[in-house]
């Protein structure tokens, strides 16, 4: 039988407080320690762009789509690059069947903005005509495993997704008023690889990457975002517990420094598809 | 809005050799591999490719049914939830549920149901989400071979598989298992479900024009077809408590040469019916219950005993 609700007895809550005021977690781990990563790119033929992610035991499979139509009226000539999450019931009875709940929607929402404000595309180049044509990219993800921590899972999913995105180039026919294929193909223009990183503050101590029974009994949660520069790009703050300006400050530079270690240790630009 | 480039369309599905867009003849399946216990968290589940179809299927259950006014208190109810990715198919598919898939969700249902026993869980459900990232043509077959697996995989008593392949009419001829091309410019596709054993269909649609002789000849196609799957489905589910006997029970241990002997690496189906199944003497039935509760208590400290010395 399933459980309908997932619940952290008091006495695992008392353990894994006291294991991370020495510095230690359930698993093994340490406190700014992440859980094995593996990523399979292009794995759908359809997709633009895909990839699975695992986080741990979290999963995330993502992939971009393209279609070509007007740009947004202040932005005539930029591109435009939206994302969906859709927590898929078959990862965790926690989650229902209908549409995207609030969740869902923070999700999507906390990834898009790392993407949009981390530069990582230059949304000059989907732009096809001024003002008339431009690229719109539909990075689409699907979580069909939750063990905890799904926004940096997830955020490493929308990144590859787009690095391994390959497109039919583009012209515009003036003479038709449309754009038309010019007979090549180009990658997505992808220039940085913001990454983001999801600290919990469980009792007084801190931790990064939470799992699923850790994410269950922490006050609060921080989620930076940073790019290659050294540079945040995006924070959000969930849970209805408080930070102090001290510890906002150190979850930020240890953001700095775990989002450069795993820009290198994942080297994601070998995602890149072939011309 | 538009794409830049049209989705490609094939006219000729079969060369003058007889040969298919992907180099199969018209008796051909595509090539099949399927796993269970694929995911973490769903009690069942079932990862199936088919062809270029990628399918997952997790169950959940049995389990209080949402909403209640739904439950049946003389027995349980059987969900299935099909949906596709935005990416699985050429051009974006909008991320609410359609039509379509609704359609095949209760398709899935109707075939699958005749499977369980639902009748031992009343006031349940038992709730299967399939999600098929990667769609090439009979993902619904797909679906049911995929089901049909996570709810064996979930544990939940079945009477046998569903295993599902298409048969359809190409330029004029009977093909088995179209490929999305086949399927888009085909004359007619039939989706199959099978029950294999008994030779029976649990799901069946039909688009197109043939004759009744025809279709006739086509099911002996897909039953064909589905023949081979199912062999692929019974490895799968084997290879699972294979590894965990190999765990429990390291290679070379007593008690698995015994196993061995029994079953060996056939399928099940290829065993004899009597050793298959040996009923208990009707004396005993009864008597069973009463015995087992003692039976542990005597024999598990010798076991222990043993295993620690």
């Amino acid at each position: 039988m399933s459980e309908v609700e997932k619940v952290v007895s008091s006495i695992e809550k008392k353990y894994i407080n006291e294991l991370l005021k020495d510095g230690k977690r359930l698993d093994g781990r340490g406190p700014w320690e992440y859980r094995p990563i593996s990523i399979e790119a292009g794995l759908i033929p359809k997709a633009e762009g895909s990839c699975d992610v695992r986080l741990g035991k979290s999963r995330v499979i993502a992939g971009v789509k393209y279609d070509v139509g007007s740009p947004f009226g202040d932005t005539p000539d930029e591109g435009v690059c939206t994302l969906m999450a859709e927590f898929v019931p078959m990862a965790s009875p926690l989650f229902e069947s209908g549409p995207p709940d609030e969740s869902a929607i923070e999700l999507a929402r906390v990834v898009d903005r790392g993407i949009r404000h981390g530069d990582c595309i230059n949304y000059e180049k989907l732009c096809i005509k001024q003002g008339k044509s431009v690229y719109i990219l539909f990075d689409d993800l699907y979580i069909i495993d939750y063990t905890g921590n799904l926004i940096d899972c997830a955020s490493i999913a929308a990144l590859v997704a787009l690095i391994n995105t390959k497109l039919p180039g583009a012209q515009w026919n003036d003479e038709k008023g449309d754009a038309e294929w010019n007979g090549e193909y180009w990658v997505a223009p992808i220039e940085e690889l913001p990454l983001t990183n999801t600290f919990v503050k469980i009792g007084d101590t801190i931790c990064v990457d939470p799992s699923l029974e850790e994410e269950l009994i922490a006050d609060c949660r921080l989620s930076v975002c940073t790019n290659s520069a050294g540079l945040v790009c995006s924070m959000q703050k969930g849970g209805s517990g408080l930070f102090s300006l001290d510890e906002v400050y150190m979850c930020m530079n240890k953001a700095i420094e775990i989002g450069n270690e795993l820009r290198e240790q994942l080297n994601l630009w070998q995602y890149r598809k072939e011309i | 809005m538009g794409l830049l480039i049209p989705e490609k369309k094939i006219e000729q599905l079969i060369d003058e050799n007889g040969i298919r867009t992907d180099g199969r003849k018209v008796d051909e399946i595509r090539n099949f591999k399927c796993a269970v216990g694929v995911l973490e968290n769903a009690e069942g589940s079932a990862y199936v490719e088919h062809g270029g179809n990628k399918i997952y299927a997790a169950v959940y259950g049995p389990r209080e049914v949402h909403p209640r006014h739904m439950a049946r208190s003389d027995r349980g109810i059987l969900k299935i939830y099909y949906r596709m990715s935005t990416f699985s198919v050429f051009e974006r598919k909008s991320p609410a549920p359609n039509r379509r898939e609704q359609e095949i969700s209760m398709v899935l249902r109707t075939a699958l149901e005749p499977m369980l026993f639902l009748e031992i869980y009343p006031n349940s459900a038992i709730e299967v989400f399939v999600e098929v990232v990667a769609a090439d043509g009979g993902t619904r077959c797909a679906s049911a071979t995929a089901v049909a697996l996570a709810l064996a995989d979930a544990g939940i008593p079945m009477r046998d598989l569903v295993t599902g392949v298409a048969v359809g009419l190409c330029n004029e001829q009977i093909c088995l298992d179209l490929n999305d091309f086949e399927d888009k410019a085909g004359d007619a596709d039939i989706p199959c479900g099978w029950v294999v054993q008994q030779k029976k269909i649990a799901l069946l649609q039909f688009d197109g024009k043939m004759t009744p002789d025809q279709i006739m000849q086509a099911f002996e196609y897909s039953l064909k077809g589905a023949t081979e799957i199912y062999a692929a489905q019974q490895v799968a589910l084997r290879e699972k408590y294979e590894a965990i006997r190999d765990i429990v029970n390291p290679p070379g241990s007593v008690q698995r040469d015994d196993d061995e002997d029994e079953g060996g690496d056939q399928p099940y189906s290829q065993q004899p019916r009597d050793e298959q199944r040996t009923p208990a003497p009707e004396g005993q039935e009864g008597g069973q219950p009463e015995d087992q509760p003692g039976e542990p208590d005597g024999s598990q400290p010798d076991d222990q005993g043993g295993d620690l010395e």
